[in-house]
């Protein structure tokens, strides 16, 4: 590809995933009055009055809070549990690894709205319910097929002899997996957190159903409690969506990095 | 086959723990769900009653089962379609070196971060007949939404805007975990940016977007929050998936009998595409 | 690590674990000693407005009762994701919230389903008179009376005065006459459309068209017998077929909501619109584009029949498993009473579900158009009341919004949709 020709496709790709992004911005920076007439295309003056109503009178901190313990312990424990599942899987010879895959990968083929109320009679059982706990199980057991397969994807690719020569170096098999394997599946690790974390961020139905308070309450709940009974809010729910989407795209740009640092890491040792 | 195991390899041991997560939150919920298919049972008529494969053989004479099934196989085929073709493309430019990388890694992931219901009043805006920004950039007087014909394809241009950076993030990882040495070697053979793409990053690819088509397919086939929001299901259930039939025999009406049968449907043709997409590309994964 | 992050981390990690764990004494709680608090939990959806008026009301509700206290956990407001929640937390038996609010449509499923208390007692027949008999009507459950109204809505018009009064007319009393008043100032005024109104697939698609079947002679159900196939539904259904094709209404119609057809009318691009009476005060606002033009009016007849409006709004009903229900009773009493409904009526713009209170000088004095919106509430009429409600309304959603977008005859959709509400109420 010529170098020219990679800018211009660079260009295009911003400009499609940011175009509706932008329109967002725009939105929110409307006066109230001007929110649904076109043309003009840019505000005749621009308004921080979505983002102060926005801000005031929602405990944001507390919901941003919520959002991130629920999203990164769900996600921790997708990755930790999905990797010691791939690493059995792939380097440990387990038997029927091909069902083990297919039965992991079936129990995501049910639509969500149709186990939610059976899913609300077991985190009530165990006493969760409006707890982040329940979230975290719930967007952990979503992420694990995805964890799963793609973790195995990636050891699969590195050579078995790897695995084996920790071993006769005496590591037991969990640090073989710990300190030789992990290292080297960084970038896959990195691409499904990242892919996960996100799922579990932008969740609505589950976290509509299990939580009641602020105590519990995430993100797209929050945003979903803005309109009233018929009023919407447009340009408040344009504000509040950006602003909660910023420490997400803080830490896709900080995690980045990792894809291709544990690639650099690999490259040395393998 | 069977190989010897070497002494102290437990693969349970690694095993234990995400099967027992899955099997505390998924196993419970889909007996539950297969059980419930099987009984006549609404909320509001009393008991469950056994029923054999009562709610299976009303299916089949659903006429808005069957439209459903017609809309959500198209919606899936198409999206996805797009979205692979669409994230192998961005991948592979966002794996070259130009500067900005680490910034262009990130936008491409923005639509992704957005949470899907925020997503769709957004785009339901940008669709209005009236006040759009997209009619009003094409110059066009299209009703994108309440048209029969386009309500879907614009429930589907939404969907592969948000879902295009999955699959491009994964096969970027893919894509940077080819040992860089192997372009090397073959350009150093002559070779051209076809044939390293036919011949190294392809088959190197192709079980990460087999596993990317797996999972694409799942999501897109279970589709919800989006057209719901987006459409509804209208006009006159064109825009009506699998999942948003369920939910409102399921929740709206409170037939979970029979909503529970669709959400076994919809199990079963994902199981069976899944299926296909492994017999096809079998050598490549297990 | 730097003392500074570490201390950041452990606060951090405090929280989380006061988060995680679920309340201490969550459920069975109900053996409390007898001066203990007691404390309700009360659901609703948001209240758009000031939060402040509805804390208010609840410390002066507490100040009356001094061992009851009252959390208010609030819904997103859209119906569907309350009625979600509410499935799924009734049919488990939780006993976590005590009273709560219902849209008009759910109360005899909910009834039905066991769900809530039997309030019959808890409404005196005296009073009962208060209430707009509508809003009774959506309440009753096989004879007996299970949630108390709070507010009301109805479907009315909303006229421009200014264009109407231009072009010499008085606001349209039949639909023709909205009709050729629409064609004729769309005609002369570029860009402007006729009459809007919310022809999305879904519950507001019902609530305009029941109007207009009504407002024929029509209905779905009469005696418990489905009535679809009429030559009045014909006729009405065939006007409804008929607005985007004459042009009296944008094709734009079919994908609109309440807000949607709103922002339309109140950027002053249309002449008419169908809504509820929550826009009457947006379009009042300082800065508004309408401010001062905008008439309500009772929606049009056909010749020969009289006006109707589909009744909407919420009621406060008791969760039949609830822990304290004679707290709850005395909670749903006085969020019921006339004051709170004035102090509702004046900090979030809720019509009240009592009559006398469309009187009020105070709250005629702040919303003028509560007089013309009480005879509106008077004709209006509630959705057929069944605990299968949400089923036909599955069925009358598609078949209109077939026939709204132009790809099914009135005949055909009437016809489809009889047969399958009369399968749906045989099977009952």
């Amino acid at each position: 590809m010529t170098r020219s020709g990679r800018y211009v496709g660079v260009l295009l790709v911003a400009l499609y995933c940011l175009a509706p992004l932008a329109w967002q911005l725009l939105t929110s920076l409307r006066p109230a009055g001007e929110l649904t007439t076109l043309p003009p295309l840019l505000p005749t003056r621009f308004t921080l009055e979505h983002y102060v109503s926005a801000l005031t009178g929602h405990p944001f901190a507390r919901m941003l809070l919520n959002s991130f313990i629920a999203a990164g312990a769900a996600t921790a424990v997708a990755l930790a549990f999905g990797s010691a599942a791939a690493f059995a899987l792939t380097k440990m010879r387990a038997r029927r690894v091909g069902l083990l895959l297919a039965i992991v990968l079936a129990t995501s083929m049910f639509p969500p709205i149709a186990t939610v109320s059976p899913l609300y009679l077991v985190i009530n059982a165990l006493g969760l319910r409006d707890s982040l706990a329940a979230l975290i199980l719930t967007y952990a057991s979503f992420a694990l097929p995805l964890a799963i397969w793609v973790l195995a994807n990636f050891l699969r690719q590195l050579p078995d002899e790897l695995y084996a020569a920790a071993r006769v170096d005496g590591c037991t098999p969990l640090q073989a997996f710990w300190r030789v394997v992990l290292p080297l599946a960084m970038p896959g690790l990195t691409a499904t957190g990242l892919l996960v974390f996100i799922v579990a961020w932008n969740e609505f139905l589950y976290a509509l159903t299990f939580t009641a308070t602020e105590r519990s309450r995430t993100v797209p709940v929050a945003i979903a409690l803005f309109p009233g009974l018929h009023e919407i809010p447009w340009g408040e729910i344009a504000a509040a969506s950006l602003v909660v989407t910023l420490p997400v795209l803080v830490l896709v740009l900080r995690f980045q990095r990792r894809i291709v640092a544990g690639l650099t890491a690999g490259a040395v040792k393998g | 086959m069977k190989r010897l195991r070497p002494l102290g390899e437990r693969p349970a041991v690694f095993l234990a723990p995400a099967v027992a997560v899955l099997a505390l939150v998924t196993l419970f919920p889909i007996l539950y769900v297969l059980w419930l298919s099987l009984q006549r049972y609404s909320l509001i008529g009393g008991a469950p009653e056994y029923a054999a494969l009562d709610n299976y053989v009303r299916l089949l004479g659903d006429a808005r089962f069957w439209n459903a099934l017609g809309n959500t196989l198209y919606f899936t085929a198409v999206s996805v379609a797009l979205e692979v073709a669409l994230g192998l493309g961005i991948a592979l430019l966002l794996a070259q070196a130009f500067a900005g990388r680490g910034a262009m890694r990130a936008i491409v992931l923005l639509p992704w971060a957005i949470p899907t219901v925020v997503a769709a009043r957004m785009w339901e805006w940008m669709y209005n007949g009236d006040f759009g920004v997209i009619n009003y950039l094409l110059g066009t007087a299209i009703n994108w939404l309440g048209n029969p014909y386009w309500a879907i394809h614009a429930a589907i241009a939404m969907d592969v805007w948000k879902a295009t950076p999955f699959v491009a993030l994964l096969l970027l990882a893919g894509r940077l975990a080819i040992p860089p040495d192997l372009y090397q070697a073959a350009r150093l053979d002559g070779a051209g940016p076809w044939r390293l793409f036919r011949h190294i990053t392809w088959p190197l690819l192709r079980p990460l977007l087999l596993i990317v088509l797996i999972f694409r397919t799942i999501d897109a086939f279970r589709v919800f929050d989006a057209i719901y929001v987006l459409t509804g299901g209208g006009p006159a259930n064109t825009t009506e998936t699998l999942s948003i039939y369920a939910y409102k025999v399921l929740f709206q009406t409170l037939e979970f009998g029979y909503g529970s049968a669709l959400a076994v449907v919809v199990f079963v043709c994902i199981a069976a595409i899944t299926a296909v997409y492994v017999r096809l590309l079998q050598r490549t994964v297990l | 690590m730097r003392p500074a992050k570490r201390k950041t981390l452990r606060r951090l990690g405090a929280a989380a674990a006061a988060a995680l764990l679920p309340g201490a004494c969550r459920d069975p709680a109900p053996r409390a000693p007898r001066n203990a608090t007691r404390t309700l939990v009360f659901k609703h959806s948001k209240l758009f407005g000031n939060p402040r008026a509805l804390a208010a009301l609840i410390a002066e509700f507490e100040a009356r009762q001094p061992r009851v206290r009252v959390r208010t956990e609030a819904l997103p407001s859209a119906s569907d994701e309350q009625h979600l929640f509410y499935v799924i937390n009734l049919r488990a038996g939780a006993r976590d919230f005590d009273v709560l609010a219902l849209d008009v449509i759910w109360i005899a499923e909910f009834a039905r389903a066991g769900w809530i208390a039997d309030l019959t007692e808890l409404m005196p027949p005296a009073e009962r008179g208060d209430y707009f008999p509508a809003a009774l009507a959506a309440a009753r459950y096989r004879g007996r009376l299970y949630a108390v109204p709070w507010f009301v809505d109805a479907g009315l018009l909303y006229y421009r005065k200014d264009l109407l009064a231009e072009y010499g007319v008085a606001p349209p009393r039949t639909w023709d006459e909205l009709a050729r008043i629409a064609l004729h100032l769309r005609a002369r005024t570029p860009g402007l459309h006729g009459f809007v109104w919310q022809g999305k697939q879904y519950e507001g698609l019902v609530c305009n068209v029941l109007e207009y079947l009504w407002s024929a002679g029509g209905d779905v159900l009469r005696g418990g017998r489905v009535v679809l196939e009429s030559a009045e539904n014909r006729r009405a259904l065939a006007f409804v077929h008929a607005l985007v094709p004459r042009g009296i209404s944008p094709e734009l119609v079919t994908t609109a909501t309440e807000e949607g057809s709103r922002h339309i009318f109140g950027s002053g691009r249309a002449v008419f619109l169908r809504n509820w009476p929550y826009a009457a005060t947006l379009f009042e606002r300082p800065g508004a584009r309408v401010r001062g033009k905008v008439g309500i009016a009772p929606l049009p007849y056909f010749p020969g029949h009289a006006s109707a409006a589909t009744l909407g709004g919420w009621h406060l009903g008791i969760n039949r498993r609830a822990r304290y229900p004679e707290e709850a009773a005395a909670f749903v009493r006085f969020m019921t009473s006339p004051e709170a409904q004035r102090a509702l009526a004046r900090e979030y713009g809720l019509n009240p579900a009592r009559r006398p209170l469309y009187a009020d000088p105070e709250l005629l004095a702040a919303q003028p158009h509560l007089e013309a919106l009480r005879r509106i509430l008077d004709a209006a009429r509630p959705r057929p009341v069944t605990p299968r409600y949400a089923q036909l309304s599955q069925v009358l959603q598609g078949e209109f919004s077939a026939v709204v977008t132009g790809i099914r005859e009135p005949e055909a959709a009437l016809g489809a949709a009889q047969r399958e509400i009369e399968r749906i109420l045989g099977s009952a």
